[in-house]
């Protein structure tokens, strides 16, 4: 176990060092002077004082050094914490405006990746080999699971946001009110958070719902279902078992679905303006702003690894096999 | 063996109605932007017109034909599906059988790589790249999906060949000398065809639901129109809060479909190749 | 299994909400509310503990900040909160451009003394939010900034000399030269920091500073802010309360951070929004429909104009550098179709001058009458042929006299939709008059690279604002010398030096003189239309929506209404929007 664990600790180190890397020379390579840009957005109008701006910031971003040095100074800036400072908000620092929007945007993904998985596994579950629920809720499951994230939010906030008037369709809480205890405001919250999470919820559902039905019929077929049959054992028995056995390859599903949850996560913020990391990358992105992007990215990859070392975890004390130190394709 | 396949091939509902569907849409965008003497981004009607008989999705807030965008669309989305589905396809199967076939060393290696590469999340390696270098092409755009997504193919595929490597034909054709390229490509690959047809079918699905989040995301191509594209637009000029339903509507639904009928078929060809599976 | 999701669910539904109240607390604890700081009588801050900010005397703003509100600093004239010039930092005076006049503001008058000597004198009630009164140090001591490199404004003291305190209350600026255009536009964009705080501040701190406690004269204090808001709450003892009885009327403004233009939109229609300065296409259906939802204008091109959106030739590159050409091309443009289709009427197309319709008496009518340019695919092909621009492989596109092909890229920002949509319909339409210009979307970083070091062929750009000169927008045309890289002005490298000449002379005439002025801009104009080295295209509206449902009396063009620019975007405040807020009623009662 030991062993399997440190194999894995070993492959997410290589990968964040992959993604620093990559993370760092992508800007490098790109067309275009972030300085420049940014001081045309400011719009001054003499050329003398924007050539006196240019070269102070040139030399506080550093791009004025040799690019080895640009890459361990990269490293030893990322090992302190900082980031970077934002251009899109110039001066604050990019941890500053990542740590603001990472408590919306995980208050989505959890409860929405938890909870999917958690009722579509039961719900794969009881309609595997139940013929009439096969046939009629499981199309359904694939319809949300081939559905976009944002078009499904986009159904959502288009006909019980705007159309109905149900419920609110940007921010994170209402704009005539500041962050409290009281519960008005944690009614607001509540209010902008549950479209968005819907959204996550539903499609992920699917998802899981029919990965669980397939992977029981799978476990149905069996030979130890079978043999448990034919000793007359209860049908009830039977689904248990094949339960827990289809359930560890839908753990290590989750490990693999990370990455499509986050992007979903992201797209589903940026059709409700809802203020988490999507947002900001989507923010990033129209401000040419390459630290705070860099450091989303860098934030997510870190956010990623962790969730999949704690799935690993998990796996390892779910499967009593991994634990006897196999190291294989888990 | 073929006729039975065929057999239960055309008696499986779900591998029977995925296939329509995806035929359906195919040939609408293949012969559906034929109809047009306009091209998908011309004026050529009353601004946000609702559907009616001359123009039967509607116009967008120009006045542009939201039915020949639709088809234009789905030009792209097939393309990109395509393109990005057997680019992840071909690198998953070289990867996955060297390192399965191998093994040792090069396993150990390709084995790293697939892991890191699966690890980090594919979007949002493909916003930075996308939004650094801008891609604004189709085939860019697939390129840069197929070199992304390939990885947990690859892992499938490996494990596959692992578990046939060491069967009596493939000892034999080693034994005869012939050689690791030839070995994979004559006797490996054809013994796991349905598998990997089953793999590309995947690949095809999530790499136009990529393609669909970086469009809306506003990272897609610019010199085309695609079902993403199509979103981002009615998105970006207010379609919702104007109520031009008849803009948003259409795109997501093409992908859902499209997608949807591709998973599907996945399950119906499953079934059909894994008999267990059948519905008794 | 069961047991354990059962369990799960209440904590993480306990801990999202800690999470989001953490997040949001914690991001507006730290500045601190700096209206504490405000000894001179700042509102508290109400019902802190409650939270909400009662409708009926709260204005909800949109349209200026697309980011969070990140420094207060009032020399970050491009990224200040929304506000902190204006509602906290105040100008000398203030200027309107729709009456073109100039009235007293922080100052009491201001006149030449001679010909290179500028005297002003300040009002004398005035005081800083934290009590101490206002006086001509500060004046002074801002100027004085100027002289740091990085300060915007330091150009200004190549033709400023000095500014001598004659008393507290009396100013003498001496120049070398007497560039009177441009002081005053300085005399109504600078805003006046306080000497007693900004004193011993680094260069750094000047310019990099977020100046985290605003304290100013205006009308409005901080309250608070957060990632996707800023708050401003009105506070005691305005000066111009008692010098000119002047009040505003909301009690907090509450700008809200764009996420998108779309999101506003839902706002305004939630009537969540009361007044909304972003561009809303397919606003035209809503104000004509019963939304309660108006503009300035109810009928097109329903906005103000704001700024002019001109296509830049590179002049420096074949065939661009032939002004029969460039005349092809301008003849070529159908204006009106990006007017209409991209823009539903929402802009108006420009003068072939280029002089914002405020500028209009500047125009010389009739210079525009024999020289002026419209949309005519005949005329073009006309002048293209006279030229010897002949299609000669009958691919229907002209190649040049000496047989080249001509193959040119309009470049926009990928991502810009509207001027996207309107590339493309100009590409269509030269295309049509037999001009190969393809649009084409390079990120928003790589264009600029290219713009400014003149690689491209053919760019649209708007970044000159209304201001209170043309001279303004003849620097932007005409401006040389061309240096290596043109970041802001001059973009197509065209050199005329009489053009330039007589731009300088332009800032030389005095304001009150319009005849002197006209004069010369006739003479700009006749270059500019002969030589043709840029396209104006349209005018890009002053963006503004506004609802009744809390307050009403905004400007618009109906009778018995103000007429001030209804917005709160930055350097417009200074332009009549502060007055704007003064003469706001709330929709019940009042």
């Amino acid at each position: 176990m030991r062993r399997y664990l440190g194999r894995k600790l070993l492959i997410y180190g290589l990968t964040f060092f992959v993604a620093v890397t990559v993370n760092w020379m992508i800007p490098r390579f790109m067309p275009g002077d972030p300085v420049s840009s940014m001081l045309s957005r400011a719009n001054v109008a003499q050329p003398a004082a924007v050539e006196a701006m240019r070269a102070h910031y040139t030399a506080m971003f550093g791009f004025d050094l040799p690019l080895w040095r640009q890459y361990l100074n990269f490293w030893g800036a990322l090992l302190q914490g900082d980031l970077g400072i934002s251009i899109w908000l110039f001066p604050t620092p990019v941890s500053d405006v990542i740590v603001r929007a990472v408590p919306y945007t995980l208050g989505l993904l959890i409860p929405s990746i938890l909870l999917s998985w958690f009722a579509g596994n039961r719900f794969g579950a009881f309609a595997a080999r139940r013929k009439w629920l096969d046939n009629t809720v499981l199309p359904f499951g694939y319809v949300l699971t081939a559905t976009p994230y944002m078009w499904l939010a986009i159904l959502l906030a288009w006909a019980l946001g705007i159309v109905a008037g149900v419920f609110p369709v940007a921010g994170a809480y209402g704009f005539d009110l500041r962050p409290s205890w009281s519960w008005t405001f944690i009614g607001s919250l509540a209010q902008h958070w549950f479209l968005p999470f819907a959204s996550l919820f539903l499609v992920a559902f699917g998802g899981w719902a029919i990965g669980m039905r397939n992977m029981i019929i799978y476990e149905l077929e069996a030979d130890y279902v079978n043999y448990l049959r034919a000793l007359g054992a209860p049908a009830r028995l039977v689904r248990r078992y094949a339960f827990r056995n289809a359930i560890l390859p839908q753990v290590t599903g989750l490990a693999l679905q990370l990455g499509v949850l986050v992007a979903g996560a992201l797209v589903t913020e940026i059709v409700f303006s809802y203020p988490g990391l999507g947002h900001l990358i989507l923010q990033a992105i129209q401000n040419q702003d390459f630290f705070l992007l860099q450091g989303t990215f860098l934030f997510i990859v870190i956010g990623v690894l962790i969730a999949n070392f704690v799935i690993d975890v998990a796996y390892v004390l779910v499967d009593p096999r991994t634990r006897t130190g196999m190291g294989g394709a888990a | 063996m073929r006729n039975e396949a065929l057999h239960f091939a055309l008696r499986n509902r779900k591998l029977v109605v995925g296939t329509v569907v995806i035929l359906v849409f195919l040939v609408a965008g293949l012969v559906g932007p034929l109809m047009f003497d306009y091209g998908p981004n011309e004026y050529v009607g009353p601004p946000m017109a609702p559907p009616s008989g001359e123009f039967w999705l509607g116009t967008t807030t120009f006045g542009q034909d939201v039915f020949a965008q639709f088809l234009y669309g789905l030009r792209a989305t097939f393309l990109v599906g395509a393109l990005g589905g057997v680019l992840a396809a071909a690198v998953g199967m070289v990867v996955g059988f060297v390192a399965g076939y191998r093994g040792g060393w090069i396993d150990e290696l390709l084995n790293m790589l697939t892991n890191i590469v699966l690890v980090l999340p594919a979007l949002v390696v493909l916003l930075i790249v996308n939004a650094y270098l801008g891609v604004r092409s189709i085939g860019v755009q697939a390129l840069f999906i197929g070199l992304t997504s390939w990885p947990w193919a690859a892992r499938a595929i490996r494990a596959q060949t692992f578990s046939l490597r060491s069967r009596e034909f493939v000892d034999l054709a080693r034994l005869s000398g012939v050689r690791t390229p030839k070995i994979i490509l004559r006797e490996i690959a054809p013994n796991m065809s349905s598998y990997l047809f089953l793999t590309f079918i995947l690949l095809f699905g999530s790499a136009i639901l990529i393609a669909a989040s970086l469009d809306f995301i506003g990272l897609g191509p610019t010199d085309s129109v695609s079902l993403g594209l199509m979103l981002n637009n009615a998105a970006r000029w207010s379609a919702l809060q104007l109520g031009l339903w008849w803009w948003f509507i259409p795109p997501g639904a093409g992908i859902t479909a499209i997608v949807g009928a591709l998973y599907v078929m996945n399950v119906g060809l499953d079934e059909v190749f894994n008999p267990k599976l059948r519905e008794m | 299994m069961r047991s354990r999701s059962r369990f799960l669910i209440p904590v993480l539904a306990a801990g999202l909400l800690s999470v989001a109240c953490s997040g949001g607390g914690g991001s507006s604890t730290p500045t601190g509310p700096a209206a504490g700081a405000a000894g001179g009588g700042a509102a508290a801050p109400a019902n802190a503990g409650g939270g909400a900010f009662p409708r009926d005397e709260t204005l909800y703003t949109s349209g200026t900040q697309w980011g969070p509100p990140a420094n207060w600093n009032p020399l970050r004239e491009w990224d200040y909160a929304t506000g902190t010039k204006g509602l906290v930092y105040e100008t000398l005076f203030m200027y309107d451009p729709n009456t073109d006049k100039f009235s007293p503001w922080l100052a009491e008058s201001g006149e030449w003394t001679g010909d290179l000597e500028y005297t002003l004198k300040l009002r004398k009630d005035v005081t800083w939010s934290d009590g101490k009164p206002f006086t001509a140090d500060d004046v002074i001591f801002t100027f004085e900034l100027g002289k740091m490199e990085t300060v915007p404004y330091h150009p200004l003291w190549d033709w400023l000399k000095s500014a001598e305190k004659a008393d507290d209350h009396t100013i003498t600026f001496t120049f070398t030269t007497a560039n009177y255009q441009e002081w005053a536009n300085h005399l109504y964009s600078r805003a006046i920091v306080p000497k007693h705080l900004w004193e011993g501040r680094s260069e750094d701190e000047v310019m990099n500073g977020t100046n985290e406690k605003p304290v100013g004269t205006g009308p409005y204090a901080y309250q608070s802010h957060d990632q996707d808001r800023m708050v401003w709450v009105k506070r005691d003892g305005w000066w111009a309360t008692k010098a000119l009885g002047k009040e505003v009327k909301p009690k907090y403004i509450v700008d809200i951070v764009n996420s998108s233009n779309e999101v506003a939109m839902g706002l305004l229609l939630q009537k969540g929004l009361d007044l909304s300065n972003n561009f809303l296409p397919g606003i035209a259906n809503l104000v004509k429909g019963s939304f309660g939802i108006k503009t300035f204008y109810d009928q097109p091109p329903y906005m103000l104009s704001a700024n002019t959106t001109w296509m830049w030739f590179n002049t420096a590159k074949k065939p661009m550098d032939d002004k029969q050409f460039r005349k092809a091309v301008a003849y070529s443009i159908d204006t009106k179709k990006i007017v209409e289709g991209v823009y539903g009427n929402l802009v108006k197309a420009s003068d072939p001058t280029g002089l914002l319709p405020q500028w209009d008496k500047y125009i010389d009518k009739n210079v525009t009458s024999t020289l002026g340019f419209s949309y005519n695919p005949d005329k073009a092909r006309q002048l293209l042929a006279d030229a010897g621009y002949k299609d000669r492989d009958g691919d229907g596109l002209v190649e040049s006299p000496s047989g080249a092909k001509i193959s040119l890229k309009l470049i926009v920002p990928a991502g810009w939709t509207d001027w996207m949509e309107a590339a493309r319909v100009i590409s269509s339409s030269a295309k049509a008059a037999g001009i190969d210009i393809e649009a084409d979307f390079p990120d928003y970083n790589a264009l600029v690279d290219v713009r400014n070091q003149g690689k491209f062929d053919l760019v649209l750009n708007n970044d000159k604002q209304l201001s209170n000169t043309p001279w303004s927008y003849y620097d932007y045309l005409f401006r040389l010398p061309v240096q290596k890289l043109q970041s802001t002005t001059n973009y197509g490298r065209y050199e005329n030096k009489r053009a330039w000449e007589l731009t300088q002379q332009l800032d030389r005439v005095k304001p009150e003189d319009v005849e002197g002025m006209k004069k010369i801009t006739s003479e700009l104009q006749k270059i500019q239309l002969e030589d043709m080295p840029v396209v104006p295209l349209w005018y890009n509206g002053l963006w503004s929506q506004t609802t009744d449902s809390t307050w009403k009396n905004w400007p618009t063009s109906a009778a018995n209404t103000p007429k001030y620019p209804p917005t709160v975007w930055r350097n417009w405040l200074e332009m009549g929007g502060t007055l704007m807020l003064t003469e706001l009623q709330p929709a019940s009662g009042g």
